[in-house]
């Protein structure tokens, strides 16, 4: 079984290894890599976490699933806020989002922000897709570590 | 949590998870971007290292350990507590060389290659090359260098996995030139 | 033991199909294929007894002159079929859950293994071995 710290530890460098690969005007490449490795996680993650649950209701019924028990096994604590437009938008707030902590005391880090959060939208949209979801995920950073990811469900 | 259900093991085994199913998301892609695998062998080598140097921090500050005084006790150390925290397992330190400076690890199950299956054609890679890395980096930051490599993987088929580790000097206080 | 094991991705389209050795392969392939109108219609029985709408095994589908047919759907919309004969009423309700829940087992290991791609055909030998330990064996 893997400690905890493995997954923060490697996450960082496979960011930094993204980054450093990627020519000067291809900070977007490492992010669209980051953020497709996240999506097979998310996918994966979600077949083995959802052996056992019931079947979920709705799409609401869903999104309270990643808000809580997706987030607390990955990042240790759940969704500080949820929020939907009930038109298809939702928008996830985390206050003090784990992969960010790491980053937020050195201030030479802040501008791959981003970057650190594109595995994760990768995450949520892989395990959304798994679920029967399609959508858009982006995020941003409010306030190191704070950060909003927004959740835009495409209907087909 | 107000879903009152029975989730397929406990949140932590999931975080655990968490790893082991990034590892070979990587390990996966590195194999698609890259027609060489040894140059993918050589990249998870390189993540390893990096994350080595990184994690011996962590591994000195909740271990408590002391100083080893030789190699044994190193390699004591290595599988009994270093192995234990990071991949819940404790390889067997056995196969010293007569001369006391090389040793192997024996993995009777490796976390990283739960649920791997290589394909066809891929015997050439060393997919838990990270693994070497980590040992290499860490090592060298406690002033050792070493050689790290794989001599048998379950993952291939061997009855057992054995990694091998091979002391080469020992370093002088300088600060070590990073690897890039 | 089953007379045939089958695997349906969420779009529909079969990623493993096993059956005992037989002549006529087709005709379980197709029973298969009629047994997911019964699993999209039993899933998308709103309102009628939530709770068992809720279960992931769905129970039996549908019978044919010869065979019982098995259904069971996880939250990832994967479908699993498992096909019985009709002769065999040895078979009780918790054998069929159990199979289903080895299957889904092995389908959940199967797609972890990072080299396999999700929507790709499954050609997992451990996955294989699972299956052929269902099946009736002569």
């Amino acid at each position: 079984m893997a400690d905890e710290v493995l997954f923060e530890f490697f996450h960082m460098e496979i960011v930094g290894q993204f980054l450093q690969s990627a020519r000067k005007d291809e900070k977007e490449s490492a992010f669209t890599k980051l953020e497709f490795l996240g999506y097979r996680v998310g996918q994966r993650l979600v077949e083995r976490f959802t052996k056992e649950v019931p079947r979920f209701k709705d799409e609401l019924d869903t999104m309270k699933f990643i808000c809580k028990d997706l987030w607390t096994s990955c990042y240790k604590k759940q969704i500080d806020n949820l929020r939907t437009n009930h038109q298809g938008v939702y928008v996830l707030q985390d206050n003090k989002f784990r992969l960010l902590t790491q980053i937020s005391e050195g201030k030479q880090y802040m501008e791959y922000a981003p970057q650190f959060l594109a595995f994760p939208c990768g995450l949520i949209r892989g395990a959304l897709s798994n679920l029967g979801i399609a959508s858009n995920v982006t995020a941003e950073v409010s306030a190191m570590p704070a950060c909003k990811f927004q959740i835009q469900i495409q209907r087909l | 949590m107000s879903r009152q259900t029975v989730r397929s093991g406990d949140p932590r085994k999931v975080s655990a998870e968490l790893f082991t199913l990034t590892y070979g998301a990587l390990v996966s892609q590195l194999v698609k971007d890259y027609e060489n695998v040894d140059e993918v062998n050589k990249q998870l080598d390189k993540l390893g290292y990096n994350m080595g140097i990184r994690l011996i921090e962590d591994f000195l500050a909740r271990s408590n350990v002391g100083r080893c005084h030789d190699l044994r006790e190193t390699a004591d150390v290595i599988a009994k507590v270093g192995f234990k925290m990071f991949l819940g397992i404790v390889p067997t330190v056995s196969n010293w060389s007569p001369s006391g400076d090389e040793f192997s690890l024996l993995l009777d199950n490796n976390p990283l290659t739960d649920f791997v299956e290589l394909p066809e054609g891929q015997s050439n890679l060393e997919y838990s090359s990270i693994l070497c890395g980590v040992l290499r980096g860490a090592l060298e930051m406690v002033q050792m260098e070493v050689n790290v490599w794989f001599v048998q993987d379950q993952l291939k088929g061997d009855n057992t996995t054995e990694i091998r580790v091979k002391f080469i000097r020992r370093l002088e206080d300088a600060v070590p030139v990073g690897e890039d | 033991m089953a007379v045939c094991v089958a695997v349906i991705s969420k779009e529909n389209f079969p990623l493993f199909i096993k059956t005992i050795p037989t002549e006529n392969e087709l005709k379980f392939f197709y029973t298969v294929h009629t047994s997911l109108d019964v699993v999209e219609e039993k899933i998308s029985n709103v309102g009628k007894n939530v709770n068992d709408m809720r279960e992931l095994y769905l129970g039996l589908l549908y019978p044919t002159e010869d065979y019982k047919v098995y259904g069971y759907v996880t939250n990832t919309k994967v479908k699993f079929v498992i096909v019985v004969e009709s002769s065999n009423t040895n078979l009780r309700d918790n054998e069929i859950r159990g199979m289903f829940r080895r299957l889904h087992n092995a389908y959940v290991d199967m797609m972890c293994n990072p080299f396999y791609t999700p929507g790709e055909n499954i050609s997992s030998k451990p996955f294989e071995r699972i299956v052929d330990s269902m099946l009736v064996q002569d």
